[in-house]
């Protein structure tokens, strides 16, 4: 318990550093008012503007009241959008789940077996059938990816649209252009993590015992396996749910990272913060809840300073 | 035994998390087909189909007092009516919401609203609705962004079916910030508040409001009862696909009727294709180059930037990069905008010429200058620039950064920003005075360049109305500018729009985009 309670303290941390850091480093970039303004605005219209949004403070100040807000859970009020911030996240956090859900389960139902496959057959023709696969999915980025199934699904053979999020089919598209770059990633660390286990002298017990593969795969190796597997997965979890600006900028999905990508151009500031925000305690927590099924799949990682003496 | 048990368990818990998440993932998805449904059937049982435009950004706004850029102005110009219009063909102002106008004095105007105008939610649209509509954009503590496009007037009036406007001093340009000033209903609005009429707004266009998936797409409906006729495609569905690629896709696949933000790279593939047409028309909007002459830089000099307005092959750019959808321009001006003087010759191709300059600018080893540009503006026609200034000895240093920054850069009143700026123009008024007063006027935001005689021709254009007298104005100025060469103008750009060829529709130079005027061929 105290072990979790830490960990707790330490993302919190984490998530005011973030904030602090993207709260500095919009205001070193660029200036929401000159994106606002009419082009044949004058330097006082902008003085207006700019005092009315409160920017002409002094950033020390800004830095208060945004502390200040964090703290009220209050996150603002978008410049562009005129709407509060946190109604304009809400809406879109189901796209970015329903998209990350999707791609996840295509990462872990290909990419696993894909993994374990390449493992045992090493050296065989199903792994010179299998490579090539992984390989191409860790070398296409999602730009390339995304455009050539449009091309292909949406263009050529007209079965799925080629953009948008109106129903199930659009989701296709997108999952897979997102999944593939996890799936390469998940099946890379299965094998490389299996054939490690595969040297291993238990391997070898068990199979002078005649345990047939698939129980010696079910109840030995993936269990032995895992942990780097699920670190992997717990890492591709959190991309996906941060929002992934390429792929849901080629299917106009409208999931966080399109929003993330549309505010920092804007500079709305507001919106900048809540979405950086957002994403990195997710990113955070995520990272919590891997280490804690750590201590769950393989019960001699004890959780903490308590069994470490 | 009871580790295999221990085991059993685990997995259970898996698979039903697993299960959990599917079914969860369905419900959601689920969800947003059903609300989908109904307009799907919709579509295929009515006989005028629903016309989809795919736009590169979704329209910030609805609230027309707030936002105007391309993508919102698209969508809410098509709610609302305007105050005044443009005749599309000939591009003369004409009768809108204001059946009629005259001026009383130099600073006082008159404009007589129609009678038979209704909200779609059937109150009678006034003269007080007008004039709420430029009050609340002139309220500071509303933060329109449009502020600056209307603060010539001083004080608005509503009497009877009149409404009564105030300038601060003789204003040109009145009439054409009017063409696209919007009429929101008061009462509506005073109501239900800024925030909720931006969610669920309410006009007297030819289109009303029907739904607004945020961050997916918004439609709208034909008004049936519109005054100035009923229109004829029946509901649009605008769509917000910011990948160029994407967005020509989805013309290809059928996806899209009508597509906005296409490249001239696009065009073979769209025209390739037998259903689909590229339509296009020459706009007000000026692509230039503008000089830093206040900084201590090479392009201070009159002889340099000379060199350079002969050193850039033009029609090159035009033919090979614009692909012809361009037009040669001999000043920062279209002939599209009041002011424009044909008079002026501007500056040929001649890099043998440009390099003597050079020379005679006491540069004989060349010079190097930077210039910096955001991924906004067509990179190629930088790199262009670059490649043709590079042969008379000009080394460009192109600086690119996101366009906040390029903003901040250019717009510093140090000007320490570098020399060269590649920039692409329109004032939305079809008049010099949105062009070259906010480019090259001393202290304007934009402006790197000081010359008390430009801007005493371009001051004295924009406080009379008196045409003849501005018109002579701008000659003098637009004179100025070629001999002290600020900046130069490089093409005229033309508007570029790929569509279905069932759909017929007249682009105009001032970028509007009224579904009112688009037709289904038959």
């Amino acid at each position: 318990m105290l072990y979790v309670g830490q960990r707790i303290v330490q993302a919190l941390v984490s998530i005011f550093g973030v904030a602090t850091i993207i709260f500095f480093i919009l205001r070193l970039t660029g200036d929401p008012v000159l994106l606002m303004v009419p082009q044949n605005a004058t330097a006082e219209d902008i003085a207006v503007l700019r005092h009315a949004l409160g920017l002409d403070q002094p950033v020390g100040l800004q830095y208060l009241q945004f502390l200040k807000q964090i703290f009220t859970a209050d996150l603002g009020y978008s410049y562009i959008q005129n709407m509060p911030v946190l109604d304009i996240v809400m809406e879109r956090i189901p796209y970015t789940i329903d998209l990350a859900i999707f791609a996840l389960i295509l990462t872990v139902i290909i990419g696993v077996p894909l993994g374990m496959i390449t493992a045992i057959y090493k050296g065989t023709w199903i792994e010179k059938i299998c490579m090539p696969f992984i390989l191409v999915g860790q070398s296409m980025p999602a730009f390339w990816t995304g455009i050539l199934l449009i091309m292909l699904f949406a263009v050529q053979l007209k079965w799925l649209p080629s953009s948008g999020a109106e129903n199930l089919q659009s989701l296709i598209l997108p999952a897979i252009t997102l999944a593939s770059l996890s799936i390469a990633t998940v099946a890379r660390m299965t094998r490389s993590s299996m054939l490690e286990q595969l040297g291993q002298d238990y391997v070898r017990t068990a199979r002078s015992k005649g345990v047939g593969i698939p129980r010696m795969l079910y109840r030995h190796l993936l269990r032995n396996a895992s942990i780097p597997i699920i670190t992997v997965i717990g890492l591709e979890c959190a991309n996906l749910l941060g929002g992934s600006v390429i792929t849901e900028t080629i299917f106009a999905w409208p999931g966080l990272g399109q929003l993330t990508i549309q505010a920092i151009a804007a500079r709305d500031f507001p919106l900048v913060q809540a979405v950086v925000v957002l994403g990195a305690a997710v990113y955070i927590f995520i990272n919590l809840i891997t280490d804690l099924i750590y201590g769950w799949i393989d019960p001699r990682i004890k959780l903490g300073r308590e069994t470490s003496q | 035994m009871k580790a295999s048990w221990r085991s059993v368990q685990k997995t259970a818990v898996l698979v039903f998390g697993l299960l959990c998440i599917i079914a969860l993932a369905g419900c959601s998805v689920a969800k947003q087909a059903d609300s989908n449904k109904p307009q799907q059937q919709g579509e295929a049982s009515t006989d005028s189909r629903k016309l989809v435009v795919d736009l590169a950004n979704e329209a910030a706004n609805l609230d027309p007092g707030l936002q105007y850029n391309f993508d919102s102005y698209a969508v809410y110009r098509n709610i609302f009516d305007n105050l005044l219009r443009r005749d599309p063909a000939t591009n003369e102002i004409t009768a809108g919401v204001a059946e009629a106008w005259k001026q009383d004095s130099p600073t006082e105007w008159t404009f007589t609203i129609r009678d038979n105008i209704k909200f779609h939610n059937g109150d009678p649209l006034t003269a007080e609705d007008a004039a709420f509509s430029i009050l609340r954009i002139l309220d500071k503590e509303f933060l329109s962004p449009q502020y600056a496009n209307f603060n010539m007037i001083a004080s608005v009036e509503a009497e009877g079916n009149e409404l009564k406007i105030t300038t601060n001093e003789p204003s040109p340009t009145l009439l054409a910030q009017l063409v696209n000033l919007s009429i929101v209903p008061k009462k509506y609005v005073e109501e239900a508040g800024n925030e909720q009429f931006n969610l669920k707004p309410i006009g007297s266009g030819a289109y009303l409001f029907d739904s607004w998936a945020k961050g997916t797409n918004i439609t709208l409906k034909a008004n049936e009862e519109y005054w100035d006729g009923k229109p004829e495609v029946a509901a649009v569905e605008f769509r917000f696909v910011p990948d160029r690629a994407s967005r020509v896709a989805d013309l290809l696949s059928g996806k899209a009727d009508f597509v906005a933000g296409v490249s001239p790279d696009d065009v073979e593939s769209i025209q390739s294709n037998s259903n689909l047409q590229i339509i296009s028309t020459p706009t007000e909007r000026i692509a230039f180059l503008a000089f830093n002459m206040v900084d201590d830089t090479p392009t201070k000099s009159t002889a340099v930037n000379q060199a350079i307005a002969h050193g850039i092959n033009y029609d090159s750019i035009i033919e090979s990069l614009l692909q012809g959808y361009g037009e040669r321009v001999t000043q920062v001006l279209t002939p599209l905008s009041f002011g424009y003087d044909p008079s002026i010759s501007g500056f040929d191709y001649d890099p043998e010429k440009a390099k003597e300059l050079l020379k005679e600018a006491g540069y004989d080893n060349g010079i190097t200058v930077d210039l910096p540009t955001s991924p906004s503006f067509d990179q190629r026609v930088v790199q262009a620039i670059q490649g043709d200034l590079d042969k008379i000895g000009i080394k460009v240093n192109i600086v690119s950064t996101d366009h906040a920054t390029f903003l901040k850069k250019v717009q510093d009143p140090a000007r320490k920003w570098g020399s060269i700026r590649y920039g692409i123009w329109s004032c939305g008024c079809m008049d010099a005075d949105g062009t070259l007063l906010p480019l090259f006027r001393t202290d304007t935001i934009w402006s790197s360049y000081s010359n008390p005689e430009f801007d005493q021709a371009v001051d004295a254009a924009r406080t009379t109305t008196d045409e003849a007298a501005r018109l002579e104005n701008y000659k003098t100025a637009l004179n100025i500018l070629q001999q002290d060469v600020p900046g130069i103008g490089l093409y005229q750009h033309f508007a570029l729009y790929g569509a279905s060829n069932k759909l017929q529709w007249q682009p105009d130079p001032q970028e509007n985009f009224f579904v009112k005027d688009i037709k289904w061929v038959k």
